[in-house]
């Protein structure tokens, strides 16, 4: 690199902007390759596949079904079972998480003692290893030796939830779980946009005779709004795609009780070899999720229009 | 051309090369590490490379898909036997976890594998490839090889069958049989159950025996988490097939197993078993329950872990039918349909699932698939080896009927899942029995267009 000196002294006026393009385009390249064989390819190649059937043979054996998978979908049982059951995580996680992570951010945002503790507490479940994780949660609600159980029969209940071992109960098990493992991230997210709020503001209203509740109203929760839309964009997607608790600790069941959409995706896909199907499926996934956050956007800017 | 130029050029041209390469050097890396394989293979034993080398292309290497290989001693000795006696032909084993196989062997064979032999788990894994064209047919090969004796089977070439055609020899085969722990019967006073028991008698007989409070508990009887553990009973009776347009013929089970779970408390609960994954092994091997209904490789992990005397009889039913039929899975072993030396498969196949393999299998207290009177006596030998195995127990391995828990269909698996959900729903008391089993009825139904 010593012969810099000779090419900035030759004579030759090469485009300089254009140059550095190439040489920033050479950089982004490699990973953009990556992008279209992994990401862009596949994804366009499951919009094909869910007018298709195809059980993932050589790609010559995949068959032009029309709209067969989606008229499939509207009589197949399972999928109905399964965007309800998405639906109640979704709706049993998303308010739950985003309440608590706001709730406990603010009390981390106090000149609370040992804080910089209780925040290491709080994101703990969330680095923790899931598998890990519901491991301890399985032995914990054990229907008949849990301590959870153990402890209700103590205080009296006569006939305590089983937990995972009954339709009823398993899916607000898992939500539970659910909440207890992302709830450590999002107050995180939250204590980021609290501490962004300009004290003066707070002050002012304190000196001019705001309560607590007053002021979380009239400052706090419009300041954090934008934080708002995106822990909930980001907490519905989230549950939207959620798989890998179902598959670890219920494998959809008891029955189909906590048979999710991507769990049907994935028996679908890598169980039965349907993969045109559960393209048609992942599709239907793709335009809930899509209508979902466009929606949220709309609300978005109506909410974040003083900003 | 300016240097700094030429540099960002050549920088970008190698980013290229080695992005698209990384995207594209599957099929490189494969025959690499065959390469390598062979390379080791072929430094572990000099010797018959240098036969190979001399008479170049004579060596064949067929490529076998299986589980458990590396846990298992017995396929190890099977298959250095076989190379011993075929020096023409190497076994190279591919292996997979035992809980992915049936899964993984799907997508490898839809993308066209050359697996020369594919071991499968049971029928409805082995249904699957056949009916996504993934097998080959054996027919031909049974009928032209003198040396092939299709009635060491007992007729489960026949129940292997798909549309016609045979597409596997059985490896294994297992028998589903009570198991009980002598010694527990003993210090309850209780004589030993027979064979012809009634549902009835055995619901009774697990009262008598169930005693105990908490941790202490010893629980009269032990149904697994399984599916098969109920319908195995209607099955063997031949009452009920998976695929059957009315499940009704499983109600008098599920009354009585119900019964035990919920009334009597003689089995250990369902949903607490499956809640902390209980395996049913460690149940009687600590002496928990006193009987446990399992297939006869079963008698493999008694040998090896108990010291407890134990004994076996034929499993109940409602009319009290004795020892007559055998009903459980069997280890299907087949020719993949993109192998590239299906003549020497055939010959590696008919080795193990023949009485040379099935000897090993026996001498292991495995049940193979190939039956004879020399077999049998190695089973009826294990206990003068071994402690606290029973008496006679080619009684409960050498029968005429054997019936294949799930037979052949090309939608067995998603059969299975619906039954095994509904089973889920019925046992956790999520559902009543009539309307689960309706459940399960209208579902299957669904699934096969009726």
């Amino acid at each position: 690199m010593s012969k810099t000196n000779t090419v900035s002294a030759a004579p030759k006026k090469v485009n300089y902007a254009r140059r550095k393009n190439l040489v920033a385009y050479s950089f982004i390249l490699p990973n953009f390759i990556g992008f279209v064989c992994l990401t862009l390819i596949p994804i366009a190649f499951s919009f094909v596949l869910s007018v298709c059937e195809w059980d993932a043979g050589n790609a010559s054996a995949v068959t032009f079904v029309g709209l067969n998978n989606f008229k499939k979908m509207i009589s197949d049982s399972t999928f109905l079972i399964s965007i309800k059951n998405t639906a109640y995580y979704s709706i049993g996680v998303v308010p739950c998480t985003l309440a608590l992570s706001l709730l406990l951010a603010m009390l981390m945002n106090c000149n609370l003692k040992g804080r910089t503790f209780f925040r290491a507490v709080i994101f703990f479940p969330y680095v923790a290893s899931l598998v890990a994780v519901a491991v301890v949660w399985n032995a914990l609600f054990h229907p008949d030796s849990g301590p959870v159980n153990q402890l209700l029969t103590a205080l009296g209940v006569q006939n305590p939830p089983r937990w995972a071992a009954s339709t009823v109960w398993a899916m607000p098990t898992l939500i539970l779980l659910s909440i207890w493992k992302n709830v450590g991230y999002y107050t995180v997210v939250y204590l980021a946009a609290l501490q962004g709020i300009p004290r003066e503001l707070r002050e002012a209203a304190t000196i001019d005779g705001a309560n607590a509740f007053q002021r979380f109203k009239s400052i706090t929760w419009p300041m954090v709004t934008p934080t708002t839309f995106f822990v909930t964009i980001m907490l519905t997607i989230y549950t939207f795609k959620v798989f890998d608790i179902m598959y670890i600790t219920t494998q959809g069941g008891p029955g189909r009780s906590t048979n999710v959409l991507v769990y049907h995706i994935y028996n679908k896909a890598f169980i039965s070899l349907q993969f045109g199907y559960a393209s048609t499926l992942s599709i239907v996934l793709f335009a809930i999720v899509l209508v979902i956050t466009l929606l949220q956007f709309r609300v978005e800017k109506k909410f974040t229009s003083y900003l | 051309m300016s240097k700094k130029k030429l540099i960002a050029l050549a920088l970008a041209v190698t980013m290229v090369i080695t992005s698209l390469t990384g995207c594209g050097s599957k099929a490189n890396d494969t025959t690499n590490t065959k390469d390598a394989a062979q390379t080791t293979d072929a430094a572990a034993t000099k010797d018959s490379t240098d036969a190979a080398q001399t008479d170049s292309g004579e060596t064949v290497t067929i490529k076998v898909s299986l589980w458990d290989y590396s846990n298992l001693a017995y396929y190890k000795t099977i298959f250095a036997a076989f190379e011993a006696g075929h020096p023409d032909i190497k076994i190279e084993p591919v292996e997979a976890s035992s809980a992915e196989y049936d899964d993984l062997i799907q997508v490898k064979m839809a993308s066209k594998e050359d697996f020369d032999v594919v071991f499968t788990k049971g029928t409805p894994a082995l249904s699957a490839l056949v009916a996504k064209g993934h097998m080959l047919a054996l027919d031909d090969r049974m009928a032209g090889d003198s040396d092939f004796n299709k009635d060491a089977y007992g007729g489960l070439t026949e129940q292997l069958m798909l549309d016609g055609k045979t597409y596997s020899v059985p490896f294994r085969k297992d028998n589903n049989l009570l198991f009980f722990n002598k010694d527990l019967f003993d210090a309850a006073g209780v004589a030993y159950p027979e064979d012809g028991m009634t549902m009835e008698e055995y619901r009774e007989l697990a009262k008598k025996l169930t005693s105990g409070e908490g941790n202490e508990k010893v629980y009269g009887a032990y149904v697994h988490t399984w599916s098969s553990n109920v319908n195995q009973f209607a099955r063997r009776m031949e009452e009920y097939v998976m695929d059957d347009e009315d499940k009704s013929s499983l109600l008098p089970y599920y009354k009585t197993i119900l019964a035990m779970q919920n009334e009597d408390k003689t089995i250990m609960d369902y949903g607490s078993l499956k809640a902390s994954s209980t395996h049913y092994s460690g149940v009687f091997y600590n002496e928990q329950v006193c009987m446990l209904q399992m297939g006869t490789w079963f008698i493999n992990n008694l040998f090896e872990n108990v010291d407890f005397n134990w004994g076996v009889c034929s499993i109940p039913n409602v009319t009290g039918e004795g020892n007559t039929k055998a009903v459980g899975g069997v280890t299907p072993v087949g020719i993949g349909a993109y192998s590239k030396h299906p003549e020497e498969a055939w010959e590696f196949i008919q080795y193990v699932t023949g009485e040379e393999g099935a000897l090993v299998l026996a001498q292991s207290g495995i049940l193979p698939g190939y039956s004879s009177d020399k077999i049998m006596e190695i089973f009826d030998a294990l206990p003068e080896k071994n402690a606290g195995i029973p008496e006679n127990l080619s009684v409960y391995l050498n029968l005429d009927t054997y019936i294949i828990e799930q037979p052949m269909h090309p939608q067995g698996r998603e059969i299975s899942k619906i039954i095994d959900e509904e089973h889920d729903l019925i046992m956790t008391n999520s559902i009543s029995i009539e309307d689960g089993l309706k459940e399960m009825t209208d579902r299957v139904n669904e699934l096969l267009g009726r």
